[in-house]
């Protein structure tokens, strides 16, 4: 069975949690920009993690369903409606063939999760069903959805009540702090250059895309030029060009590039930072390598206790 | 200067780390950086996720709850030890069909000018030359290449295009380049290749890989026009040659 896009929102595209093993000869593993939204919604509808559902940027889709599924929404705010009555976020609930579901503007954050049981079944690409807009890889014919796509489904898996505990739910209209390890290049900074980055604020521009967080603040100083040997570039690497303006670089990253790096922010605060609005600010908070391991250990136990299940009568 | 004598291990965030080799571009470096990379895909290195290299460091990416940082870096430490160029199995060589001038290498005059040679000897030089990938990256399937002829040294684009098209053979500084995407550039194009370097739509999009050489063929116009259409069709079958060739 399949759903069809009515109007499909300015850049929808069918994630899964990205392909592995492609970074080496320059393709990125793209996947959700919020992995944890992602995550927990696929969660709440009984899917495996990597099962692919779909990111909506700003504004969502509308969309039809042709089966009866379990779906949920994450992530950014969009009112949700079903057939035109509101409907909860960050809980699972029923949908019945014919029914019209619709992710409206967001009111904060800037992608939303729409995951479906049984999940989306486009084929995969080199592993995943992750979209690569740039390579045209993946996803629903390599591309963002458009009005009158009809996606494959996979067999519907059943679900069950659940929703994610309040304290999960990530408010973002606060002004969040991300956490970053210096290196691989903070040794091409100067003092101050380093001290701006983690006592400024800086402020989300509209040229982010899935590639990067182009950012704008306190001037990051380097000790003698931005120009290095090209080397790989990390999730969340901080590369700090001429001008002194950080970039955050994400999914759709480059493999590799010729700029300073001065650190890189954490992998469990990445989804944090795609859901800052242009205009939006956040900070930086440098921690350690070790600091930052217990933390992830901390998050992911965290994110198992996440969601709370309806006892099966 | 070159290789350290020791490894530099350098932290990317939570999930990964960068090995550092040495201080420069050289071939030496660069294969060991290959070898390693080999290396941890033989040994199937316990909590590595993916390895990314490049001129003279490996991008290591792990899952720091199965492997610790003390434990990888001993780890990685212990195999850099052996990773010798000897280690990698033999280099291919894939032959890359290149139609020079006219409006496929459309700054292959300028370039000529600016070398103060003809356009038939900047082509002859630059097919001539036996060409080393260290790495592919960038965008997908990118090669970064050495082994141009020195009189071919240029320097690049006082004014980067805003769109060069694949397949574009392009020259800068001491490096060769084939644009992989349509992609903005400040290289020199001097011809085209009907090849793909990455064909989106195919099981393995990918043609060049990090130790490969490269060489060029001079083409004219109509066995491009039937390349280009072979591959549309995907009826062409690159030469690739693998041979025991030094890296």
């Amino acid at each position: 069975m399949n759903l069809l896009i009515h109007d499909a929102g300015p850049q929808t595209t069918v994630q899964d949690l990205g392909r592995r093993g492609s970074l080496r000869v320059g393709i990125p593993p793209s996947g959700p920009m919020d992995r944890e939204a992602f995550l927990l919604a696929n969660r709440l509808v009984d899917n495996a993690d990597d099962a692919a559902g779909l990111e909506c940027t700003l504004t969502g889709p509308r969309l039809e369903f042709a089966d009866a599924r379990w779906v949920a929404v994450t992530g950014a705010d969009m009112p949700v409606t079903l057939n035109g009555a509101a409907m909860p976020r960050w809980a699972g609930f029923e949908v019945k063939a014919g029914d019209v579901l619709r992710l409206g503007p967001a009111r904060s954050g800037v992608r939303g999760y729409l995951a479906i049981s049984g999940g989306i079944d486009t084929p995969p690409a080199l592993g995943s069903r992750a979209t690569y807009l740039r390579g045209q890889l993946g996803g629903f014919e390599g591309r963002a959805l458009r009005k009158g796509d009809c996606l494959p489904l996979g067999p519907a898996s059943g679900g069950a009540p659940a929703e994610v505990l309040e304290r999960h739910i990530p408010d973002y209209t606060v002004e969040p702090t991300v956490r970053v390890v210096l290196g691989p290049q903070d040794d091409c900074f100067t003092k101050r250059g380093i001290a701006a980055l983690f006592d400024a604020t800086y402020e989300m521009t509209p040229q982010s895309d899935r590639m990067g967080a182009r950012l704008r603040g306190a001037r990051v100083e380097h000790t003698h030029g931005h120009d290095i040997i090209s080397d790989g570039v990390a999730l969340g690497g901080l590369q700090v060009v001429g001008d002194g303006q950080p970039i955050v670089l994400l999914a759709d990253r480059q493999s590799t590039g010729g700029y300073t790096k001065i650190g890189t922010v954490c992998s469990f605060d990445i989804g944090r930072v795609c859901q800052v609005k242009p205009g939006q600010r956040l900070r930086f908070r440098r921690i350690g390598v070790a600091e930052a391991h217990d933390f992830l250990r901390a998050y992911r136990h965290e994110l198992e206790l996440a969601i709370h299940r309806e006892a099966t009568s | 200067m070159g290789i350290y004598g020791e490894p530099r291990f350098l932290p990317c965030g939570d999930l990964a780390l960068s090995v550092e080799l040495g201080d420069d571009i050289n071939r030496e470096v660069n294969a060991r950086v290959l070898a390693l990379e080999y290396l941890i895909q033989q040994r199937r290195l316990g909590g590595v996720t993916e390895t990314v290299p490049s001129y003279r460091s490996l991008l290591v990416y792990y899952d720091p709850l199965a492997v610790s940082w003390d434990e990888l870096t001993r780890s990685l430490h212990a195999l850099w030890r052996e990773a010798r160029p000897e280690v990698l199995p033999p280099a291919r060589t894939v032959e890359v069909p290149c139609c020079y001038g006219g409006d496929l290498g459309f700054e292959l005059e300028a370039a000529a000018k600016k070398l103060g040679l003809s356009t038939d000897e900047v082509a002859r030089l630059h097919a001539s030359a036996d060409y080393y990938v260290y790495f592919v990256g960038f965008t997908p399937g990118l090669p970064y290449m050495t082994g141009m002829p020195e009189r071919l040294h240029i320097p690049r684009l006082a004014q980067p295009r805003t769109k060069t098209p694949p397949g574009s053979v392009s020259i800068g500084g001491i490096q060769c380049c084939i644009y992989s995407v349509e992609s903005p550039g400040g290289f020199w194009v001097l011809g085209r290749t009907p090849l793909s370097l990455y064909d989106h739509a195919a099981a393995d999009p990918i043609l060049l890989r990090a130790g490969d050489h490269v060489r060029f063929r001079m083409i004219d116009r109509a066995e491009y026009d039937a390349i280009a259409a072979a591959v549309a069709e995907g009826a062409y079958t690159p030469r690739i040659e693998t041979a025991a060739r030094t890296r």
